[in-house]
């Protein structure tokens, strides 16, 4: 921009480091649905954290599968028994520990993925960027959960690490065009010129001077990939290719209670729900950091 | 003495953000006469555009202009006009060139379109009636083959063509006052050159009046009558440009013409203002530029300024004009020059 | 102080850019950016490169450092052959060979303190490692008039003078020679321009600096340049030391470039000399002479649309590059032949003039 900065000076007492990191968490918390976003999630991922030590009942626990199956919430349950007389509750904060688990670790493999697809394409340019575009062209054109399906439908009985996995793999594709993006306009910032004016190598420069300046986009991406990997792992659960029984998901205790909708109604409500806040304060928050990062740039 | 164009009183504009607020023109009066092409020169952050900007009341939230202000324009107070009524003001009887032609035009339309639309807006004009007088607007500013170049779009001209075409639109509908925020600033040396000397023509021959606002001290000498300069979002000084380069008042001003580089005229080393302007959220007490100041004592910590009247048509904000033989002992400022040992 | 050697040594430097069309990206042309550049930088000195938007400045800084890599041409720094390093031998030179930006703000990377960014160079070269680095990072802030407590501070924190002096703190970490300014003071206030201006002369002297200072302002590369090259469309069309340049400017572009420069003085009678159009396009220059469609000369004829001028000695040490400025070598009978009816006359407008 042509004509003149502002020629401000900086306050000379000393204060606590402005990093632009501390900068945007500052940001984003002043907003007043971040910080309700941020309560409820808090609240939501420490249950899931300690959930061995809150859960009242062992969720696979099969006690009476008589006389204590289907009963609708009460004092001694409150979120209710399954058909196989399993306490509810303690399936849905096992629940919340396993699915927080699956989208945090699907996502990392995601992340890492796109990222790198991403960063090499825009870095390297040229053919090769035009080649892994026309793959990721390719790969973007398959819908994701039909994907998902058709892979996990061949291989039934997969462990849940396989399922991360494959969560993984199917998720990067949205992240890798937008970190291309970011790296191929970071490529012609002056400071990237100045860093190759003093000497740095290629890596230098992708390390240490694209990659941080992608950690906006990249968290934005992060945050709203945990929510869309909750809800696909619910989705699959549900059809019953996903989270393998007996082990305690959301999508699984709503199939679990499938059949008998209407009557066994807290399977799918309290479950549904608990979904339903995760994957809203997660948006809630994702769409603060994506604003707080865009308004600044 | 007839009545000025345009008067302003107590104008205060401040902007509300997190950090504070910003008192960006804290308190600025001066009036525009009738074809009088008045300068306000200062550096970023002084308060020059804004003040352009509170005119015209183009200021938009967090920023607005406080009650008490005044403007009057053609019998008046352009501060609480209604909506329409200003809208109706703003590019017919007050008109804005902006520093950058590029975002100040429509991308999508044609330059012909855009300078048609002032007049269809404000006039009433036909389609057939309004593009006649952009193409010959567009001539009048030095385009050649206005009528072909009216059917570009803004991307196809030139920075100084672009300027051109703001300034046909500004002058459109004959304007009382143009008010011209940086024009040249983006442009070559050059092109600057020409749109100066193209706007004191059709000034001239138009007989606006013309508020050019600027941070070159040489385009100041040049083009305008009388000068005001800004610092921290007041004035501190007012002459006519004669006098004001002749005799220079307030130690800012003094500071200005120092530290630019004249061709022709060797110097070692340039004279340098240390230090750096106060931040708009907190004004010091005092006079603003104390720290700074060669010549500073203590009243001037304990008194802002006003304005005295140092000369026939010359006003300064410092206390130099009811001490002024402290002007031949000056001492190292305050603010030393950052972590340099004082030279 | 100078050496019989030039600390750098350019010749014939272009740096094409090729215009592509259509759904194949075939090259249909090519903007000239840099077209046939040559000059020599004594050490020591500065040479000041003035010109307008276009004219070719900044891609010349940079294609001299291989941050651009040239066309074609040769660029010599102390006698070696910087076009045919490789990548070891080039990074070996970016020590002796820095640069410093115009834009404060993007020319330092916001996620990284100053510290970092000053130390970088030092990590690079195997300089300084550890306590060593950081004390020598601390001592180039001083140096350069910023805090030492500043190096744990972020860009974002500082005034776009402060954020200079951090690029040019940057730049003095490997202990370079020759330093290219691109347009340093550009971007800054008049009061902090002068701050600036000063620094770097402080240096220059304090280090032994060789400098190359690209600007478009004129009034500032006349207070900080020893000699002054003025650049139109690629080209160079004259070469002269301060002093010649501004007082007895002969190439007619420069005359109307001085006259163009707003004075600070308003009894400084004018007598303007007002170029008509624009600048033309690199992509699509003018033939002969690059200024001739815009030129005052009363000598300007058909000839000067044939011929490229050569920038020829008009004077000692002052190179202009017009045919109708004498003395010249394309002949009389050469510019007849082209079409010329106007003889060469040395034309010197009062108004181009600063006493």
């Amino acid at each position: 921009m042509l004509g003149q900065t502002q020629d401000f000076a900086p306050t000379s007492s000393p204060r606590p480091r402005e990093s632009p990191l501390a900068l945007g968490v500052r940001r984003i918390l002043r907003g007043r649905s971040s910080r309700i976003a941020l309560f409820v999630l808090g609240i939501i991922v420490l249950v899931g954290a300690l959930a061995p030590l809150i859960a009242p009942y062992n969720p696979s626990a099969q006690p009476d599968i008589v006389a204590l199956k289907d009963l609708p919430p009460s004092l001694a349950h409150p979120f209710g028994t399954d058909p196989y007389s399993r306490d509810v509750l303690s399936r849905v904060i096992y629940g919340a520990r396993l699915s927080l688990m699956i989208g945090i670790l699907a996502t990392l493999v995601s992340l890492t993925l796109g990222v790198a697809y991403g960063a090499i394409a825009g870095y390297a340019g040229g053919l090769l960027d035009a080649f892994m575009m026309r793959v990721l062209d390719a790969l973007l054109s398959i819908p994701r959960l039909l994907l998902l399906i058709g892979v996990l439908v061949a291989w039934p009985r997969l462990s849940i690490g396989a399922l991360v996995l494959f969560l993984g793999f199917t998720g990067w594709f949205g992240l890798s065009r937008i970190v291309r993006g970011q790296v191929l306009a970071l490529k012609h910032a002056e400071f990237v010129t100045a860093a190759r004016a003093l000497g740095a190598s290629r890596r230098r420069i992708l390390l240490r001077h694209l990659l941080p300046n992608l950690v906006s986009p990249i968290v934005v991406a992060a945050t709203l990939g945990v929510a869309h990997v909750i809800v696909l792992e619910a989705g699959l659960s549900y059809l019953g290719i996903g989270v393998p029984q007996p082990q305690a998901s959301w999508g699984n205790i709503i199939q679990d209670g499938a059949d008998q909708v209407a009557t066994l109604w807290w399977m799918s409500l309290f479950p549904g729900l608990l979904m339903v806040l995760t994957v809203m304060t997660l948006n809630v928050l994702g769409e603060a950091l994506r604003d707080s990062y865009e308004r600044r740039s | 003495m007839t009545a000025p164009l345009l008067s302003i009183r107590d104008l205060h504009t401040s902007f509300y953000t997190e950090s504070g607020v910003a008192r960006a023109v804290d308190g600025v009066s001066f009036d525009i006469g009738a074809g009088e092409t008045v300068g306000i020169v200062g550096e970023s952050g002084c308060g020059k555009s804004v003040t352009a900007l509170s005119i015209l009341r183009l200021i938009q939230p967090p920023g607005r202009i406080e009650a008490g202000s005044r403007i009057e324009f053609e019998g008046k107070d352009l501060v609480t006009l209604g909506d329409e009524e200003i809208r109706d003001i703003r590019g017919n009887r007050i008109s804005m060139i902006f520093q950058e032609p590029m975002s100040a035009l429509n991308p999508v339309f044609t330059v012909g379109d855009q300078v048609a639309e002032v007049a269809r807006v404000h006039a009433g004009m036909s389609r057939k009636d309004a593009w006649a007088r952009a193409v010959e607007m567009l001539a009048l500013t030095g385009i050649p083959d206005a009528d072909t170049r009216a059917r570009q779009y803004p991307h196809q001209l030139s920075g100084g063509m672009r300027q051109r075409v703001l300034i046909a639109m500004a002058l459109m509908m004959t304007p009382a006052l143009v008010i011209a925020d940086e024009p040249t600033t983006a442009l070559d040396v050059t092109i600057q050159a020409q749109i100066l000397d193209l706007l004191l023509g059709l000034q001239k021959k138009i007989g606006t009046s013309i508020l050019m606002i600027t941070h070159d001290l040489g385009v100041i000498a040049e083009t305008t009558s009388r000068v005001i300069v800004m610092y921290a979002g007041e004035i501190v000084e007012q002459a006519d440009v004669d006098e004001l380069f002749a005799k220079p008042h307030h130690p800012y001003t003094e500071g200005l013409m120092h530290s630019m580089p004249h061709i022709g005229h060797d110097q070692e080393r340039l004279n340098v203002i240390p230090g750096t302007v106060p931040a708009p959220t907190d004004w010091p007490k005092g006079c603003r530029f104390r720290d700074r100041c060669p010549y500073s004592w203590d009243l001037c910590e304990q008194e802002h300024p006003p304005l005295y009247q140092v000369g026939v048509d010359h006003v300064s904000r410092c206390h130099l004009a009811i001490e002024p033989e402290r002007r031949n002992h000056p001492h190292a400022p305050l603010v030393v020059e950052e972590g340099v040992a004082a030279a | 102080m100078n050496d019989s050697q030039p600390l750098l040594s350019i010749r014939n430097l272009k740096k094409e850019f090729p215009i592509k069309k259509g759904v194949f990206a075939r090259q249909v042309g090519a903007v000239k950016a840099v077209n046939d550049v040559s000059f020599d930088v004594a050490r020591g000195e500065t040479l000041g490169i003035v010109g307008e938007s276009g004219c070719g400045k900044t891609t010349t800084g940079r294609a001299i450092l291989r941050l651009i890599e040239p066309t074609s041409g040769e660029i010599r720094f102390e006698g070696r052959d910087v076009r045919s390093m490789g990548t070891s031998e080039l990074r070996a030179l970016r020590r002796e060979m820095q640069i410093i930006f115009q834009d404060p703000v993007s020319s330092l990377n916001p996620r990284m303190t100053v510290g970092a960014i000053i130390r970088e160079g030092l990590t690079i070269h195997k300089l300084a490692e550890g306590s060593a680095a950081d004390a020598r990072v601390r001592q180039l802030l001083q140096e350069v008039g910023l805090r030492p407590e500043y190096a744990n501070r972020y860009p974002h924190e500082f005034s776009g003078g402060q954020r200079q002096r951090i690029g040019i703190a940057r730049a003095l970490s490997v202990e370079p020679k020759f330093i290219v300014c691109d347009e340093p003071v550009s971007a800054l206030d008049v009061s902090v321009q002068a701050q600036v201006i000063n620094l770097l002369g402080d240096l220059q002297r304090d280090r032994d600096l060789t400098y190359m200072f690209i600007a478009h302002d004129l009034s500032v590369v006349e207070h900080i340049a020893d000699r002054v090259a003025v650049m139109y469309l690629g080209k160079i069309v004259e070469l002269a030391t301060g002093d010649d340049l501004y007082r007895e400017p002969l190439m007619p572009y420069t005359q109307a470039l001085l006259s163009a420069v707003p004075v600070a003085d308003p009894h400084a009678r004018k007598e303007r000399i007002i170029l008509q159009g624009d600048v033309p396009s690199p992509a699509n220059p003018p033939s002969g002479c690059v200024f001739h469609p815009r030129c005052h000369h009363p000598a300007k004829d058909a000839a000067c649309a044939k011929i490229v001028p050569p920038l020829e000695e008009k004077a000692p040490g002052h190179f202009v590059a017009c045919i109708k400025q004498t003395p010249t070598v394309i002949t009389w009978e050469e510019q007849k032949q082209a079409g010329g009816v106007h003889p060469p006359e040395r034309y010197l407008p009062l108004a181009a003039v600063h006493a």
